[in-house]
């Protein structure tokens, strides 16, 4: 094989493209799954009836376990990855990250302000404050949701600010 | 998500480099080996400090690395 030949497979070997996940992309892939199984649970048992979704002490109790229980989640995937991670991906976000980033809070400022809007509207209608609380809650979830959806779509169709 | 109106001729100018790879050049310009393969691919704009620190690195003007798309305006 010509050397030339030789050097450029070694080169595109070295360079695996961007179908290999960044740290940052696999963080944001955590999160998206981790919220939407710890809240599909929590909005499932209140529309299934749960008293957390009248009473002010069960709705605590299950938001409490279900965040922790995330929370745990995210960090416990966190520290894995991070462990797993080139250590030249863990350093510090480029400015791609942080573009993709800034993108993607601002996608997700119009759900939650959207989502707040509504929950205004919606509270002269009802007496307790715990189904407003949740509709609150539901609001920033989808709002969150929709940041790390912004993110994952951004590094893999490509960002251009 | 539309490409943007440049291309660019980093791959080239990597190879002729001495085979420098996307981490190497990543490494220099301060951005992760992704970053490097996203603008490659045109799946990034850069910043314009970040597209002269890549020019900077192969000794070359800025439009020696990207050009303008002709079809673009």
């Amino acid at each position: 094989m010509p050397a030339i030949l030789e050097s450029a497979r070694q080169l595109a070997g070295a360079d695996t493209g961007d179908l290999s996940m960044t740290f940052r992309e696999k963080t944001a892939w955590l999160n998206v799954i981790a919220m939407i199984a710890a809240y599909t649970v929590y909005f499932g048992l209140l529309l299934s009836g749960h008293p957390a979704g009248r009473d002010v002490f069960p709705m605590l109790w299950l938001f409490g376990a279900i965040a922790v229980a995330h929370a745990v989640t995210v960090i416990v995937g966190t520290v894995i990855l991070s462990a797993q991670a080139p250590k030249s991906e863990r350093v510090r976000a480029d400015e791609r990250d942080r573009a993709i980033a800034g993108g993607a809070a601002t996608t997700a400022y119009y759900v939650l302000l959207v989502g707040m809007m509504v929950v205004g509207v919606y509270m002269p209608f009802v007496d307790g404050g715990v189904r407003l609380a949740n509709c609150g809650l539901f609001a920033i979830v989808a709002a969150e949701l929709v940041n790390s959806i912004v993110v994952l779509l951004s590094y893999r169709r490509g960002w251009h600010g | 998500m539309a490409k943007p109106p440049f291309t660019n001729d980093i791959r080239t100018l990597r190879f002729l480099a001495g085979e420098m790879t996307q981490g190497d050049l990543g490494d220099r310009v301060g951005v992760t080996r992704q970053t490097i393969a996203a603008i490659e691919q045109g799946k990034y704009s850069p910043s314009l400090e970040v597209a002269f620190r890549i020019a900077r690195c192969f000794d070359k003007p800025l439009e020696a690395v990207f050009q303008w798309s002709d079809d673009a305006d």
